[in-house]
């Protein structure tokens, strides 16, 4: 007999007919995320049929700005997204996070990264060659740069040297280079290089690890097996292959490799979490109370691996700043000549008068490589459940 | 409304295939489950009791389809589940619930109480928010809990809670059937009685028939009307509670009951305790699967066996045939009898002199030979063929060859081997 015949007085009564779900009852992210997605692929289509220029004023689109386009979108849709809604939740976290002193200054370095990394380009612009202002040493020091030839100091010149001025807070490099300029600009590149990658290697990650984990068998037999082929691949190498015969030695070859090419350890993270949750209480009873696959995972298994992606994808953005550097100093990736590690290579400034361009660019890698570590650590700490409780 | 009971399993069987080697191919068989038959009516707690690794579980998520039956049929108001299609399968889910063992994983720690508890409404497109606060509020109270705790997280709430609030998740569909496996093993003894008469009391509020799975046969006594004791994927004996704690007809059921604890320490000692260990169930024993450990396996018909002594006899030669005999530690024969508390002499002298000859047997150290003398001289109807689930003089069905109308012998009586 129905169940609905049957109820005692006290009990809630609901009649399935009405709750029939249908195809179109989806979230407003959800349609958000599709709208967004529709919108940057009509501009791309329309950048490459009729205004094949510039696509506002000078706004000249790359295809790295493309991948950009794509990789900000689901960042805002996976991250920024349930972080808002579930305010109510996530700010315990959140203040979780900020309690730590750890957390509070990585967190500080990251945002002041992304910021500067956004906006500074555009608001203090692009290090210019500057003949008449090379070789200037930072403000509050002096160098005797005076007795290289055909330099000229822009400050005061005392006994102790050359003075450095407000005018370069950072000093110059020998082509007279901004040194600001010049951090601002590598903050901009890495911001790009490491939101792109790291969504590319966060979605791949995530999808391969709870689908081999998840269904088992020869799906997960084949998944990992091909992970431990793709981790024997150095994806430098390969890089450097596709770069100089295939796509160009720019940031979009240099996310695309890595970002598909350093999931693996990722992957296979996830897959052991998603193997403990399959077995788990609450996703027996979710499937006893008739889940679908699709909503166990989308419910279950991906919100409780979020602690390890982070973690995770935090480690794999310094290792991926640090290869830009290496790889432009090695002149192998081209970012129109103003990479930190072309700077390195190219204006290094002879030994003993330059060492603030060295010293600049250097803090900026250090801090931002530890800011990085040190927020994946907190990250951790603040979103395993198990600790928290 | 038809006569048929609620819920009818009728021969299910459940093997999980062993897979080896580089190429995996199945090499063996777990039969998890193996056959067994039951039936719950309308309002009806039936318990199912056995040790760990019997095959309760898998009864219970196979019952529900949670995984797919090898075989056998399992009928919900008369409708073959197994043939069921994708919404009457829905329709199903919403009408057969199930609780968990351990209420400490059965929670998302990511979710509230409420979201928890309303995810089946959400799954059965119940989407409204207001709509499902209200229903989880009524939920809550009605397990014993308040509104309030709809917002709090798992981790906030004990252990017994917990289980109230898994309670409270399983009925907010308002099924029909409840299958609790193991509901209440995992929490404090106190706890346990206070979730046992929840569990009581919801279900005759609301006409719930429920499949209770439990090792505890004293969680069972409390709450079932019906018993199904199994063993190694059988079910050996079904009878109503009360009839089964008076009157056991299974060898089986009478060392569980032996094994509840006594609150008079005056009564100690009077327990039947099994020998040897649970059987492999990729590799059962043929016959009755019991015989390996039963107190009163009946002895062949050609010879006289004291009270149990064949129950030792049987013991040194399942011994020696595992090669678990140390002919090198146990040096003569006395010290083998010792050792397996085998009688210095059997009253029967035929009995006795092929008994002698087998202990002379592995002393010398030819175990095997040992294993096969006592296996040729003293054949037990129990190894030879599986005992049907039959009716009884008691009036309940049991599988033992004890009440078999071809056993004339007497059954030796119950004793401990110790005395």
């Amino acid at each position: 007999m129905p169940s609905t015949e049957q109820q005692s007085p006290l009990f809630t009564r609901i009649d399935w007919r009405d709750q029939s779900a249908s195809l179109l009852d989806v979230r407003p992210r959800t349609a958000g995320l599709v709208l967004a997605l529709a919108a940057v692929a009509v501009t791309f289509v329309y950048n490459h049929q009729v205004a094949t220029t510039a696509l506002v004023g000078t706004w000249d689109l790359r295809r790295m700005d493309w991948l950009l386009f794509v990789a900000c979108i689901l960042l805002v849709r996976y991250g920024v997204v349930p972080l808002v809604a579930n305010w109510e939740r996530s700010s315990g976290t959140v203040r979780e996070f900020l309690r730590r002193p750890a957390g509070l200054l990585s967190l500080a370095w990251i945002l002041g990264f992304a910021v500067l990394g956004l906006v500074g380009p555009e608001l203090i612009g692009m290090p210019r060659v500057d003949f008449y202002a090379d070789y200037q040493p930072p403000v509050f020091t002096t160098s005797h740069v005076t007795n290289i030839a055909n330099v000229e100091c822009v400050g005061p010149v005392t006994d102790a040297g050359c003075h450095g001025t407000w005018q370069y807070p950072l000093g110059t490099t020998s082509t007279g280079e901004n040194v600001v300029n010049i951090v601002m600009y590598g903050a901009h590149i890495a911001l790009k290089l490491s939101i792109t990658a790291a969504m590319i290697m966060v979605v791949v990650a995530t999808a391969v690890g709870t689908t081999a984990g998840y269904f088992g068998g020869w799906v997960d037999d084949v998944l990992m097996r091909y992970v431990d082929f793709q981790q024997t691949i150095p994806a430098i190498v390969v890089y450097i292959i596709v770069a100089t015969m295939y796509l160009g030695k720019g940031l979009f070859t240099l996310a695309l490799v890595f970002g598909l090419l350093n999931w693996g350890g990722i992957a296979r993270l996830v897959r052991s979490e998603t193997l403990e949750r399959r077995e788990s209480g609450y996703v027996r009873a979710a499937r006893s109370a008739g889940a679908s696959d699709l909503h166990v995972l989308r419910r279950h298994i991906i919100p409780n691996s979020a602690a390890t992606v982070i973690t995770a994808a935090t480690r794999q953005i310094p290792l991926l700043i640090l290869a830009q550097v290496l790889l432009a100093y090695l002149n192998l990736s081209d970012v129109r000549l103003r990479s930190l590690g072309e700077i390195l290579n190219r204006a290094l400034p002879p030994l003993g008068v330059g060492w603030w361009v060295v010293a600049s660019i250097t803090v900026f890698l250090v801090g931002t490589v530890l800011a990085f570590n040190v927020f994946g650590d907190t990250a951790r700490d603040v979103l395993d459940p198990k600790e928290v409780a | 409304m038809t006569d048929d009971p609620l819920l009818a399993v009728r021969d299910l069987k459940k093997h999980y295939p062993v897979r080896s080697g580089l190429l995996r191919r199945v090499t063996g068989q777990v039969k998890a489950v193996d056959g067994i038959s039951f039936e719950v009516r309308e309002g009806e707690t039936v318990g199912l009791v056995g040790e760990s690794g019997c095959g309760k579980s898998t009864t219970a998520t196979s019952v529900l389809r949670l995984e797919e039956p090898t075989a056998g049929d399992v009928y919900f108001e008369g409708d073959d589940i197994t043939a069921y299609d994708d919404d009457e399968q829905k329709r199903f889910r919403r009408r057969a619930q199930m609780v968990f063992q351990d209420p400490n994983s059965a929670f998302d720690p990511r979710m509230t109480v409420g979201e928890s508890v309303a995810e089946p409404l959400a799954i059965h497109g119940l989407r409204d928010d207001d709509r499902q606060a209200e229903i989880v509020s009524d939920i809550l109270e009605r397990v014993g809990l308040s509104a309030d705790d709809a917002d709090r997280y798992p981790h906030e709430f004990s252990g017994g809670q917990k289980q109230r609030i898994a309670l409270a998740r399983a009925l907010i569909l308002n099924p029909d059937l409840l299958v609790a496996d193991e509901p209440v093993s995992a929490l404090d003894v106190s706890v346990q009685a206070e979730i046992l008469s929840l569990l009581d009391d919801l279900q005759s509020e609301l006409g719930l028939s429920m499949l209770l799975i439990s090792h505890d046969l004293g969680v069972v006594r409390e709450v079932c009307d019906r018993v199904g004791v199994m063993y190694l994927g059988e079910m050996v004996e079904v009878a109503p509670t009360e009839e089964l704690f008076a009157n056991p007809q299974h060898p089986y059921t009478e060392a569980l009951l032996a094994s509840i604890p006594e609150p008079d320490p005056r009564s100690r000692g009077e327990a039947v305790e099994l020998t040897g260990d649970v059987p492999d169930p990729s590799n059962p024993p043929s016959g009755c699967s019991f015989h390996t450990r039963c107190p009163r396996v009946v002895p062949p018909e050609d010879f006289e066996f004291p009270d149990g002594s064949f129950r030792q006899v049987l013991d040194f030669r399942l011994a020696a045939e595992n090669g678990d005999v140390d002919t090198d530690a146990l040096a003569g024969d006395t010290a083998l009898r010792e050792e397996f508390g085998l009688p210095s002499s059997l009253p029967d002298p035929d009995a006795e002199s092929v008994l002698a000859a087998a202990i002379s047997d592995a002393a010398s150290g030819d175990v095997e030979a040992a294993a096969d003398r006592l296996a040729d001289a003293f054949p037990t109807v129990c190894e030879r063929t599986d005992p049907e689930l039959v009716d009884t003089e008691a009036g309940h069905p049991a599988a033992c060859h004890l009440h078999d109308a071809a056993s004339e012998h007497a059954p030796p009586e119950l004793t401990n081997p110790q005395d």
